[in-house]
């Protein structure tokens, strides 16, 4: 959303910049312009037309199924991003009860160790998210052997990790395991 | 100063804290004249301590931090208090 709104502020604000150079040029009639013809050195009367007669058509009800579709997405995607905007920014570290704070980086080196016990875990990923509510948000992306059986490596590095956390005390709200195949030569580890 | 003295003392006296976070992105600390007390920022309304808890640990994380947080709370003038864990330290069994 940041970058969003910085390239939409970085337009608005160059757009502004031309306007008042453009504006300043004209009133103090730099050179041979005149104030008057500032909206046509500017192209704004085809665009005035164009919006005229779009607005005029919309009132008029006359409007093609394609016109509705695009003004539907514009009104929904402003409608999503006004929420994302309103939205509270998520916290920076994970919350264990009132008053009390664990780092994500401290959980992530908590959760790695404990998958890459797991004998055909190869490498781990850690991703941790910290929530408005106690818990953090984990996943974890294991790399394993080509042909290993992903399914019971996952769900025994997750009961493995849960139990973990659950001894350390750790608030885990959602976990997810999940296991990719790589190739050894790209892992950290090659033979366990 | 005196504050974050008392409060670092606290937090490093509680069995389990191996010692005070620095913070990762902004140094977590109380700065004075000359000197500065590491791991403690003390504001106008709240008491933030950064600690780094030894491992293995003698209870559940949660349960130490809100210990930390009891010690400390009793120290702070009403003011809130707030203990961030910011690491594990793996220290050697002493018995093995």
């Amino acid at each position: 959303m940041r970058i969003f709104n910085r390239i939409v502020m970085i337009l608005l604000l160059a757009g502004l910049v031309y306007l008042g150079i453009a504006t300043i040029v004209y009133i103090f009639e730099l050179g041979n312009y005149q104030l008057e013809d500032l909206p046509d050195a500017l192209e704004f009367g085809g665009l005035y037309e164009g919006l005229n007669g779009y607005l005029g058509n919309i009132e008029s009800g006359n409007v093609g199924p394609l016109d509705v579709v695009v003004l539907s997405a514009i009104a929904l995607l402003g409608l999503v991003l006004l929420i994302l905007e309103l939205k509270p920014p998520t916290p920076r570290r994970v919350r264990m009860q009132q008053g009390t704070y664990i780092t994500r980086r401290a959980v992530e080196r908590e959760v790695s160790p404990v998958v890459e016990q797991e004998p055909e875990v190869l490498q781990s990923n850690v991703k941790v998210k910290a929530q408005r509510r106690p818990g953090a948000k984990v996943r974890v992306r294991a790399s394993i052997r080509p042909g290993e059986d992903a399914r019971s490596v996952q769900s025994e590095a997750q009961s493995r990790v849960q139990q973990h956390m659950a001894e350390t005390g750790i608030p885990v709200s959602d976990l997810r395991v999940r296991a990719n195949e790589s190739d050894p030569r790209q892992t950290t580890t090659r033979v366990k | 100063m005196r504050l974050a003295r008392t409060v670092s003392e606290a937090a490093l006296a509680t069995e389990g804290v191996y010692s005070l976070g620095t913070g990762r992105y902004v140094e977590a600390a109380t700065y004075g004249a000359g000197e500065k007390v590491t791991g403690v920022v003390v504001g106008p309304d709240e008491v933030r301590i950064h600690i780094v808890v030894r491992y293995p640990l003698p209870e559940p994380i949660p349960a130490l931090a809100e210990r930390v947080r009891e010690r400390a709370a009793s120290r702070v003038g009403g003011r809130a208090t707030t203990v961030v864990v910011e690491d594990l330290e793996v220290v050697p069994d002493e018995n093995l």
